[in-house]
């Protein structure tokens, strides 16, 4: 009953909002005390806070709670259960295509969310893609000095020419497709990615590898503790040490490029103030500012043109001729297969 | 009759609390994994190569911490439990207070202390004892220092518990019918002490089997364990019935091995 209310509300939201926006703002739902954003916390919570959640409560006096982690199991038993506290959640790439197909996400309202300036490929109708980040070498520059960083993956591969420990996401998503190119597969060829291919050139990496990362910071933190000279990892996290004056730089080539996506989960208890939360985050200006602090920028066009030039090297759509795109849907389907064949490699001695 | 209840009651309430928050919850989660009225999950679980090799990496860890845990703990209960009550005081404290503090935390200093460029192996170094820095993190060893340190106060306090408990006057009778030292451990403190160390070795191998974040944080992504195994089932691949046989599997030896445990305990009780 109260589900159903809430759906009709929306739908008068959506319908006054044709007529006019005037009236829309008339026949606003009313307004919660507080909406609930879960996100990937740590440094994303506080740039998310300056550049989205400070002004959106400003604007409408809602006050924005975070919560952390994104977890799509979390988000799947809230929605099977009735039971959803977030009005907006993060979402992996290749869960929100998951999560799309398993009906657990509310549609995204293009009414409300302006994506006109988006790029075609990026407006699907169930995910708002908030920011692109890469995942791509980042070095020490007191080890490899002058540009004799490796530059590609076959020369990450190359452990005589650029010796020293390195490290990698303990996952498959990235290394399958860095090997595939190490091995010279060329970029438009990765997919459907060759196993047997793919792990056999992993063999000659792995005893190469001192630590195989699972959280983000970990990468950075390795570099920055000259644990590893050389480590694979998301762009911004980088970036955040680099701007803080650390020995590490990143090189660009061949990186693996992502899409960040949140979406409103089905039964969420504030749709409409979820669509709004989704549409504060398309503003240009406001992205520029996330794309400042974190290395991230956002997918409306124009942002690029409020953010300072000394940023700009630094953000992934700079350099999207030379990376290329991880293929999510390919993952939506062969995911758990490749989660397990790189279990058993692992595992496997030697 | 009448006492007996009168014992009962006041519990009802956390009992019936008990049965809605964990016992209902877990035998629906158990549960998902006949959901298909096939016993396939299982088959995976037990008959493929990869969790087998998952689940006796597990016992190995959770083996060989309890040992260690038992080499150590046991000598410093018994200290704590024996010494003048200023140094017990001590003792505690320094037992306790890293259970008061987060086991994340825990794991990232000893990622401080034992890197590469750690303060120990630089230490070394700098004393001319070693010439390369000594693999102590991201491997098999920082997973047991780790886990161990976790995991040694639940050692300790039983062990301290099960020697004060002690009769201090067959200690004394001991000592007066001119027994040795060592005879007096072997013979009184040893056998009189043995369901502390039994209740001490039996919560550090079942808390050992189901760690997560010390495994993932200090074994370099290199030491896998079950429970890092249900993990990905559940949160990335959302296989649910899978990581329910997953877990099934672990709680029926968790259980085996309590019960086993407990058997020898009463035994000894009986003696």
């Amino acid at each position: 009953m109260k589900t159903v209310s809430r759906r009709e509300a929306l739908t008068l939201a959506g319908a006054a909002a044709l007529v006019g926006s005037g009236r829309a703002l008339a026949q606003e739902p009313p307004k919660p005390a507080q909406i609930v954003v879960n996100h990937s916390g740590g440094s994303m919570g506080t740039a998310m806070r300056k550049a989205f959640f400070n002004g959106f409560e400003k604007k409408y006096g809602i006050r924005v709670v975070e919560t952390s982690p994104a977890d799509f199991g979390k988000l799947r038993a809230m929605v099977e259960s009735g039971n959803v506290e977030w009005d907006v959640t993060e979402i992996g790439g290749q869960d929100a295509i998951r999560a799309t197909k398993m009906n657990l996400v509310e549609k995204i309202d293009d009414k409300l969310v302006d994506r006109s300036k988006y790029p075609e490929k990026a407006r699907s109708p169930y995910v708002f893609a908030s920011s692109v980040y890469t995942t791509i070498i980042g070095y020490r520059t007191d080890v490899f000095k002058g540009g004799t960083h490796p530059k590609s993956w076959a020369d990450w591969w190359d452990v005589k020419k650029f010796p020293g420990a390195r490290s990698m996401r303990d996952h498959p998503t990235d290394n399958l497709e860095f090997a595939l190119i190490a091995d010279g597969v060329p970029v438009d060829k990765i997919y459907p990615i060759d196993f047997d291919r793919a792990f056999k050139k992993l063999d000659q990496i792995k005893p190469h590898v001192s630590v195989w990362w699972s959280t983000g910071q970990q990468p950075a933190q390795l570099l920055l503790d000259k644990e590893v000279v050389l480590a694979t990892g998301w762009n911004g996290r980088f970036y955040d040490l680099i701007k803080k004056g650390a020995p590490i730089e990143i090189e660009w080539n061949e990186g693996a490029l992502k899409q960040g996506s949140f979406v409103i989960p089905r039964g969420a208890k504030n749709p409409y103030w979820g669509q709004k939360m989704l549409a504060e985050m398309s503003v240009p200006q406001q992205q520029a500012v996330y794309a400042s602090e974190l290395g991230y920028p956002g997918l409306n066009l124009e942002a690029l043109n409020f953010v300072d030039a000394k940023v700009k090297p630094y953000l992934p759509t700079q350099y999207i001729d030379k990376q290329f795109w991880i293929d999510d849907s390919w993952y939506a389907e062969n995911g758990s297969k490749a989660l397990e064949l790189w279990n058993a490699w692992k595992l496997k001695k030697g | 009759m009448t006492r007996r209840f009168s014992g009962v009651w006041p519990a009802v309430p956390a009992l019936i609390l008990l049965f809605f928050v964990f016992l209902f919850p877990v035998v629906r989660m158990l549960g998902f994994s006949v959901e298909a009225g096939t016993l396939d999950w299982y088959a995976k679980a037990l008959g493929e190569g990869l969790y087998l090799r998952v689940f006796w990496n597990t016992f190995e860890i959770a083996l060989l911490v309890t040992a260690i845990c038992l080499l150590l703990g046991y000598p410093l209960g018994f200290l704590i439990a024996t010494t003048t009550p200023a140094w017990a005081t001590l003792g505690f404290i320094f037992v306790l207070l890293p259970l008061w503090t987060s086991v994340l935390v825990r794991t990232y200093a000893w990622m401080v202390l034992l890197g590469r460029n750690g303060v120990l192996n630089r230490g070394l170094i700098e004393a001319g004892l070693i010439s390369d820095p000594l693999p102590l993190l991201h491997n098999f060893n920082g997973v047991l220092i780790g886990m161990v340190h976790v995991l040694l106060p639940y050692m300790v306090l039983p062990v301290y518990g099960a020697v004060r408990r002690l009769d201090p006057a067959l200690v004394a009778a001991a000592e007066g019918l001119g027994a040795s030292d060592w005879r007096i451990f072997w013979r009184i403190y040893l056998p009189l002490t043995l369901p502390g160390i039994f209740a001490g070795a039996v919560i550090v191998f079942v808390l050992s089997l189901g760690f997560y974040i010390t495994p993932a944080l200090l074994g370099g992504g290199k030491v896998m364990m079950v429970a890092v195994m249900i993990e990905q089932e559940v949160r990335q691949t959302l296989n649910w019935p899978f990581a329910a046989a997953l877990s099934a599997v672990l709680l029926a030896v968790t259980l085996g091995v309590y019960s086993v445990a407990q058997s020898f305990t009463r035994q000894e009780a009986q003696r």
